[in-house]
């Protein structure tokens, strides 16, 4: 599954690098809301599922190389970070959805979590 | 980190100190002490630590070597190597503009240490804990916790320059349960200055803040706000000009007429006035007669602000007759500057100048709030100080409750 498959399946619409969604593959999912838990954490290809909307979150995205990030509860990027990540070409979804349901959804059409203890 | 452009920032922008704090570092701070020495501006080392939820709380520091001993907690408790790639360099540079060697700490990682335990880290070094731009969502210990933890230790909150410090003192502090301050929190020479913190005090000294934070041995926190912005910080920059041409008293309106779209300040004083020629050059950018600061560019910046906002801006002035200086705008007008913080105005005033007579007049519609300080008279200046915030603040809000205002202008206000 893309990034612009998942995002139809949540119910989200892709507010920026659309273009760049339907090539990017979900490979698995992660979900925090600390940045310096991503940061450790999701892994290449990961979706991020998260409630920050501030700059940095494009950053940690950018960093571990994820394959989008996922805005739940309605929530919309700040201006400067949809210019950053414009500019680092990284897709972000915003979905109405709770962070809960979107991740059941998720997980029930397969997406995995993969961090490795 | 440029040691030496901060300082040269920092001089230009006529502050007395500036504290540098760094993320999780101070490696800085000595390279910078030594460069704004040459400036004349004060350092008050710190640094800006990252809890482990993501709080970012400030740490000012007694001196240099508190600040080491705290950067070296902090190392052990930070995880992570920097990335350049994706975070930037992360320099540290001397005051001679060297690069001597790159931190390779994530520094804009967060410590694995709770907000309790970063503020009592702040503590066992004699240092003064401060919650970093609580107005902001993203790293603000309101924004990460929902709350601020009840018994915390903290000294002081701060707040962005976004938000306007009526509106703080409102909604963080509306029984004075924390004295809250301004900072620009630049991360570019350019930032630095836009917004600041004023204060009664010895020297600019962490144990002289503290006693102003206590409010303790006549030390203030006055007020801030956002200089050559906020309205409120041009009349003081005005009243301050009449004051050093020798005027005893100032008398400032600010007069507000949401219904007529007006805004109009005035500030009148009873100095020697000026001849027309001194009129001209008052307001031009490159002119000013003051010692504190290179350029004298208040009058020529608000002059341009009224006339931004569908204004007008006037000196009437004739020697030996004293000075009047006005500024109207359309109220409602999208880029009209923040009105900002007029108590700052009034407590800096009568803090720098112990006999000067003040007489404020605040005006919404027809309710008018009137202050003389003739009236606070009697005791020493901090009683006066206190009395006067008192009646500042008393007055202040029942103009605003008796004026409900027709529009909001933005989060500024």
């Amino acid at each position: 599954m893309n990034v612009a498959q998942a995002a139809q399946e949540i119910g989200g619409k892709i507010v920026i690098a659309a273009e760049q969604a339907a090539a990017r593959e979900v490979r698995g999912g992660y979900a925090s809301d600390l940045l310096s838990d991503a940061m450790a954490n999701a892994v290449k290809g990961d979706l991020w599922v998260t409630m920050q909307k501030h700059v940095n979150i494009v950053a940690v995205a950018s960093l571990n190389e994820l394959a989008a990030i996922v805005l739940v509860n309605g929530r919309e990027p700040e201006q400067a970070t949809v210019d950053r990540a414009r500019e680092e070409r990284i897709p972000i979804v915003c979905t109405p959805r709770q962070a809960f349901d979107v991740i059941g959804i998720l997980y029930g059409l397969g997406v995995r979590g993969r961090r490795m203890d | 980190m440029h040691p030496a452009a901060l300082a040269e920032a920092a001089a230009f922008a006529g502050v007395d100190a500036v504290a540098v704090c760094d993320h999780n570092s101070a490696e800085n701070v000595g390279a910078v002490e030594r460069a704004a020495a040459a400036k004349g501006v004060a350092v008050v080392p710190g640094m800006e630590i990252t809890s482990a939820e993501e709080v970012h709380i400030v740490g000012l520091l007694p001196d240099l070597e508190s600040a080491l001993a705290l950067q070296a907690k902090i190392y052990r408790h930070l995880p992570g190597r920097n990335d350049e790639k994706a975070f930037g360099m992360q320099v540290i540079a001397n005051e001679f503009e060297e690069v001597l060697g790159f931190n390779e700490h994530l520094l804009s990682g967060a410590t694995t240490l709770s907000v309790e335990a970063v503020v009592d880290a702040i503590h066992r070094v004699d240092g003064l804990a401060v919650a970093s731009h609580v107005d902001r969502e993203g790293f603000g210990i309101i924004g990460q916790l929902g709350m601020i933890p009840p018994g915390l230790p903290l000294d002081a909150l701060e707040v962005s320059r976004r938000t306007s410090l009526p509106a703080a003192r409102a909604a963080y502090a509306p029984r004075g349960e924390f004295p809250i301050v301004c900072a620009s929190d630049a991360h570019e020479p350019k930032d630095v200055g836009k917004a600041a913190t004023f204060a009664l005090l010895g020297r600019p000294t962490v144990p002289e803040l503290r006693r102003a934070f206590a409010e303790r041995d006549g030390r203030f926190i006055l007020g801030g706000g956002r200089p050559m912005e906020d309205l409120a910080l041009h009349i003081l920059d005005i009243a301050e000009n009449s004051i050093e041409a020798g005027a005893g008293a100032v008398e400032i309106d600010l007069l507000e007429d949401p219904a007529a779209d007006s805004l109009v300040i005035e500030v009148r004083d009873d100095g020697p006035g000026m001849s027309p020629d001194l009129v001209a050059q008052a307001q031009d950018p490159f002119f000013t007669t003051r010692t504190t600061r290179k350029v004298g560019m208040g009058l020529s910046l608000l002059a341009e602000a009224a006339r931004t906002a569908g204004g007008e801006f006037a000196i009437d002035s004739k020697p030996g007759h004293g000075t009047r200086v006005r500024a109207s705008f359309r109220h409602s007008h999208i880029d009209r500057a923040p009105v900002g913080d007029i108590e700052t105005t009034l407590m800096v005033l009568m803090a720098g100048n112990a006999d000067l007579n003040i007489r404020f007049r605040h005006s919404i519609g027809s309710k008018v709030f009137a202050l003389d300080s003739r009236e606070i008279s009697a005791g020493d200046l901090p009683s006066r100080l206190t009395r006067m915030r008192e009646l500042i603040r008393r007055g202040e809000e029942e103009l605003q409750v008796q004026s409900p205002r027709s529009k909001v202008q933005g989060p500024k206000s």
